[in-house]
């Protein structure tokens, strides 16, 4: 009988992370592939270093909008935010003369005040959030165009000072970004599973009606859930620069794209109510996977955006084989239980 | 027995369209108001302001003595009263337990989910109305339409609420599914609450009825104690207000519309 129960247990674990396992399994097939094409290649530790390097600037806003798609929104301005954030940083330690944690601490300030504008839009004014999010992206990318009139800002002076070490710095090879990008998806995965705050977010994506009628403030807590973002994006952005030690006006335009598609592969439908911070994270170093694979497998990075491409339409034929199994199974389920 | 909620002269408008037209309601304490009328009645809107979904353009709410001109969904819960629709109030997604839950979680001083506190007491709740076939971890959407009426009823119970709105609860559901439902009610009876049970099918409604408010075009135009009608007297009742807008002559005697108002 504890045999049955045990094996009853099981299955009840893996129907319910079938997804994160589906999107493990993606990776690890990817990874065999490209392991199997260019052996010296990806036994070599520095691709993995190199991969911890560039991974967090998708990864790291992918999280914070993962919560916004479970919410059943969207947000595109997180990649004109990604520059807005860092220009006030490069501003404020070009007038100071030195790399302060008060620039930081400003730049993310300006991610915040970003995040609360799409926020009121959306909530308050109750423009769709597609919309107000592309005014915003051009917004915010508008306003680092005019302030820098399209010219980069060398940071590379500071460099070495105790800010670059904590945010961008190395522990052994691996560097500073990458251990971020894991803290912030543990407390981002913390609170959306474990917190009452994480819970409003699916009932939102869920079922609104549902979520307002039981009292839950819910322009309160998208204002939230934008904010939040808004400040990640801005975090996400001061890292890129600072590994990069320049800031440029165009900063984020590449991580919209990979970002929104980290989410969209780990399995987190646009239509909301579900999703995992996991399946993000996964998602997220599969496509960084893919750009150092193509590139280390000795063709052109021409084919870059081409693999991506496949990648995402077989995740996403996969999620939509499971919903409609889902769908059929729920059938099934509602006839047994009546 | 104390009337938990009153309503006063409700008056509702949407646009040029008036729905409420000067209603005056009440609910006593552990009674089951059966509120009934023809599609277009006024029956949703009312409860709807009764559980702050919607503001009243005139009229007042009085919950357990405190006066409101307008209450919203998070009072109301906080007052004991509790909404249930088909299907409407549930997040099919999720879990029985974090549906029973929903709105009212159990948490540390930090917010964080008392996990498994949270199941013991959905799985408590459950088995006061026998539903504990499925495991408490299996997603909303996988129970069928009396499974999930249930899970709503038993977030009442969890929730101690006083006054248990049924909006429509048997639509759609299966005659079986539907005397579930009914049980459901029966068991709030007699754990002291009061409900409001919408419907317009009387036969869902007149088993577990007290009493009988009927509505018709925005205006309450009968009221009956259940002892003194049978269904087929309800139902010729309501043709006859569907038709003539009035109470056949035989049951005038027995309307209590306008005896029984609070004062």
């Amino acid at each position: 009988m504890t045999g049955i129960h045990g094996l009853k247990r099981a299955w009840r674990v893996i129907s319910e992370y079938k997804l994160q396992i589906i999107i493990t399994v993606i990776f690890l097939v990817i990874w065999l592939t490209f392991y199997t094409i260019n052996p010296s290649a990806f036994a070599n530790p520095f691709a993995y270093t190199s991969l911890m390097t560039v991974a967090p600037y998708t990864i790291i806003p992918a999280i914070s909008l993962t919560l916004v798609v479970i919410t059943g929104e969207i947000d595109l301005s997180f990649s004109s935010i990604m520059a807005f954030g860092p220009l006030i940083m490069a501003m404020t330690w070009q007038v100071q003369g030195e790399a302060s944690l008060l620039g930081v601490i400003l730049g993310l300030l300006g991610g915040l005040g970003a995040g609360l504008l799409n926020g009121v839009l959306i909530t308050k004014l109750g423009i769709p959030s597609l919309i107000a999010t592309i005014g915003t992206t051009f917004l915010w990318r508008g306003v680092v165009l005019v302030a820098t009139q399209g010219f980069s800002i060398p940071l590379g002076e500071y460099r070495g000072s105790p800010v670059f070490s904590a945010l961008v710095g190395r522990f052994g090879d691996i560097p500073i970004q990458f251990f971020w990008a894991i803290v912030l998806a543990f407390i981002f995965w913390l609170f959306l599973n474990r917190h009452k705050f994480g819970a409003y977010i699916y009932y939102i994506g869920d079922n609104r009606v549902a979520a307002q009628m039981v009292g839950i403030n819910v322009d309160r807590v998208l204002i939230t859930v934008y904010a939040i973002h808004g400040v990640v994006a801005a975090f996400a952005g001061i890292i890129a620069t600072l590994a990069m030690a320049t800031f440029y006006p165009t900063l984020g335009d590449i991580y919209m794209l990979k970002s929104v598609s980290s989410v969209v592969i780990g399995g987190t439908p646009v239509t909301g109510g579900v999703g995992t911070i996991y399946g993000t994270f996964i998602g997220g170093l599969i496509l960084e996977f893919i750009e150092m694979g193509v590139v280390a497998a000795g063709v052109t990075g021409f084919w870059i955006r081409l693999v991506h491409g496949l990648v995402i339409i077989v995740a996403l034929a996969a999620q939509g084989i499971l919903r409609r199994r889902e769908i059929i199974r729920a059938r099934i389920m509602r006839l047994i239980t009546t | 027995m104390k009337n938990i909620v009153e309503m006063h002269n409700i008056v509702k408008k949407f646009g040029s369209v008036v729905a409420l037209r000067g209603v005056n309601f009440h609910v006593r304490e552990n009674e089951v108001v059966g509120l009934v009328g023809d599609n277009g009645a006024g029956k949703s809107t009312l409860v709807k302001i009764l559980f702050g979904i919607h503001a009243p353009d005139e009229g007042e709410i009085i919950v357990k003595g405190m006066k409101f001109k307008r209450l919203n969904p998070k009072l109301a819960y906080e007052l004991g009263i509790v909404l249930i629709h088909q299907e409407r109030t549930l997040c099919l997604n999720h879990p029985i337990w974090r549906n029973v839950f929903m709105g009212r979680e159990i948490t540390n001083k930090l917010g964080f989910l008392k996990i498994s506190d949270m199941k013991k007491t959905a799985y408590n709740s459950l088995s006061q109305l026998e539903l504990t076939r499925m495991p408490v971890e299996t997603p909303v959407k996988y129970l069928s339409g009396g499974y999930q009426q249930g899970v709503q009823i038993s977030r009442a119970l969890v929730f101690e609420a006083d006054l248990v709105i049924l909006d429509e609860p048997t639509a759609a559901l299966s005659l079986a599914e539907t005397h579930r439902v009914l049980e459901y009610v029966n068991e709030l009876k007699k754990k002291g609450k009061s409900a409001i049970f919408i419907s317009h099918n009387i036969y869902h409604v007149y088993p577990v009825a007290d009493r009988f408010v009927i509505l018709d075009k925005g205006s309450v135009v009968a009221e009956f104690y259940k002892k003194d009608l049978t269904p087929e007297d309800l139902a010729e009742i309501m043709v006859s207000i569907a038709r003539t807008g009035s109470v056949p002559e035989k049951y005038k005697e027995l309307n209590l519309y306008g005896r029984t108002q609070p004062t």
